[in-house]
C-alpha cells in the first residue's frame, strides 16, 4: 500500500469510458448476466428433477437405470439440462477468472475452463444419448 | 489483479510510541498508520495517547489533538467536521467511515486508524483518489438533455424528485468503493459502488434524456458487472445509503432494455 508509485497524469473521463482502454472491456455483458441468471434458475428446477431420479433409482441395478434414463421423455430433458449446467458452470467460472486473472493468464485459464466444460458436457450428453438410443 | 498479501516494502512495522500527556488522568490509546513517501522506510504504526479531558468526543477531534499537541507531521484530510464534505474518510477499527462522525465511545481499547484500504497512499492517512474521481467523471454526473432548453427551468414532479432520495446524498467519501473486494481487485476497470450510485442517480432523473447512452456506457463486464452483491458498500456508508441496491437497479434496467 505504502510505496505504490504516485500517478502524475490525470485520467480523463474519455479514457475510463472508452472500452478499448484497459479501464473497460468488450460489450455483450448483459447477455452474459441474463444467461447466468436464467441457467441458474433452470438449475434449481433441474436439481429437483435430478434428486427425483436419484431417489427413484436408489438400490436398483444398471438395467433399471437404463430403463429410466432410456425413456426419451426423461433422457432427452436430462441431456438438455446437463448442457445448461455446463453453460452455467463455464459462465460462473469466467466471473471468478475475470476477478483474479488478467492478460494472457486469463486467456489461458478461460480456454481451459471452456475446454473442461465442453468435455464434461459432451461426455455426459453422449452417455445419455447412447442410453436413450442404444441402451 | 488480486493482491492477497502486501509486498515487504509495504508492510507496516511497529513505529514510535509517543509520550503520554503530562498530568492526564483519562487517556485513550491510538495506533495510527504513518507513511512518508520521501523516506525509503516501510510504513509504520505509531502509538499516541490522547487526553480525553482536553479533547472533543469524535475520532477526528483526537486526530487533531495529536496533530496540534503531539505530532504536527501527522497528515490527514478534513474540512467540515460534520459528515458533509467526506474528506476525513479513513479506516477506523477495521471499518471505513468518517472520522468526524465516529465517536471515540463507539469502541473500547486502542483505536486503530489506517487510510482507506487498497488505495495508493500520498502520505499517512491521505489516499490518492485520482482514479476514484476519474470514475465519477466517467459516468457524466450532470443533466444531459436533447430537448430545447426551457425558458425558466427543467421542472420535475414531487414523485419524480422523491426517486432521487437515497442517492443524491452521496458525499463521495469513497468509504464504499474502498471497502469493496471487487474494487480492490479491479479498481481501474470496475467503476465501484460510489460512481455507480451516482450513475443510477442520473439514470432515473426524470429530466435526463440520455438514459440509453448512459446505459450503453455501463454495458461492460467490468464497469458494472464486477458487483457481486458483497454488500460491504451498504454496510460502511456513513450516510446510510445503499449503493448495492442502486447497482441492482441498473442491472435491472439493462435486462429490461435487452428484453424490450
Amino acid at each position: 500500500m505504502g510505496s505504490l508509485n504516485m500517478r502524475e497524469t490525470i485520467i480523463t473521463r474519455e479514457q475510463v469510458a472508452n472500452p478499448r482502454t484497459h479501464y473497460g472491456d468488450a460489450k455483450a455483458s448483459t447477455r452474459h448476466f441474463i444467461t447466468q441468471r436464467v441457467t441458474g434458475l433452470i438449475n434449481v428446477v433441474f436439481l429437483g428433477f435430478l434428486l427425483f431420479i436419484v431417489v427413484r433409482l436408489a438400490g436398483q441395478d444398471r438395467a433399471d437405470m437404463v430403463g429410466v434414463i432410456g425413456n426419451g421423455f426423461i433422457g432427452i430433458p436430462f441431456a438438455v439440462l446437463i448442457g445448461i449446467v455446463a453453460v452455467h458452470m463455464r459462465n460462473g467460472m469466467r466471473d471468478t477468472l475475470e476477478d483474479y486473472l488478467h492478460g494472457r493468464m486469463y486467456s489461458l485459464a478461460m480456454m481451459l475452463n471452456t475446454l473442461f466444460c465442453l468435455i464434461v458436457g459432451l461426455a455426459a450428453i453422449g452417455a445419455i444419448v447412447k442410453i436413450v438410443f442404444w441402451g | 489483479m488480486a493482491e492477497l498479501t502486501l509486498r515487504k516494502a509495504d508492510q507496516p512495522q511497529k513505529g514510535k510510541t509517543w509520550p503520554k500527556p503530562e498530568g492526564a488522568t483519562r487517556l485513550r490509546e491510538f495506533h495510527v498508520y504513518r507513511y512518508d513517501p520521501d523516506k525509503a522506510d516501510n510504513p509504520r504504526i505509531d502509538t499516541y495517547f490522547v487526553n480525553l479531558d482536553d479533547c472533543g468526543p469524535m475520532i477526528l477531534d483526537a486526530l487533531l489533538y495529536i496533530k496540534n499537541k503531539v505530532d504536527p507531521t501527522l497528515t490527514l484530510r478534513r474540512s467540515c467536521r460534520e459528515g458533509i464534505c467526506g474528506s476525513c474518510s479513513m479506516n477506523i477499527n477495521g471499518l471505513n467511515t468518517l472520522a468526524c462522525t465516529k465517536g471515540m465511545d463507539d469502541s473500547t481499547g486502542p483505536v486503530k486508524i489506517y487510510p482507506l484500504p487498497h488505495m495508493p497512499v500520498v502520505k499517512d492517512l491521505v489516499p490518492d483518489l485520482t482514479t476514484f474521481y476519474a470514475q465519477h467523471r466517467a459516468i457524466e454526473p450532470w443533466l444531459k438533455t436533447t430537448s430545447p432548453t426551457p425558458e425558466k427551468e427543467w421542472t420535475q414532479s414531487v414523485e419524480n424528485r422523491a426517486k432521487l432520495d437515497g442517492l443524491y446524498e452521496c458525499i463521495l467519501c469513497a468509504c464504499c468503493s474502498t471497502s469493496c473486494p471487487s474494487y480492490w481487485w479491479n479498481g481501474e476497470k470496475y467503476l465501484g459502488p460510489a460512481a455507480l450510485l451516482q450513475a443510477y442517480r442520473w439514470l432515473i432523473d426524470s429530466r435526463d434524456e440520455t438514459t440509453s447512452e448512459r446505459l450503453d456506457n455501463l454495458e461492460d463486464p467490468f464497469k458494472l458487472y464486477r458487483c457481486h452483491t458483497i454488500m460491504n458498500c451498504a454496510k460502511v456508508c456513513p450516510k446510510g445509503l445503499n449503493p448495492a441496491k442502486a447497482i441492482a437497479q441498473i442491472k435491472k434496467m439493462m435486462v429490461e432494455r435487452k428484453a424490450a
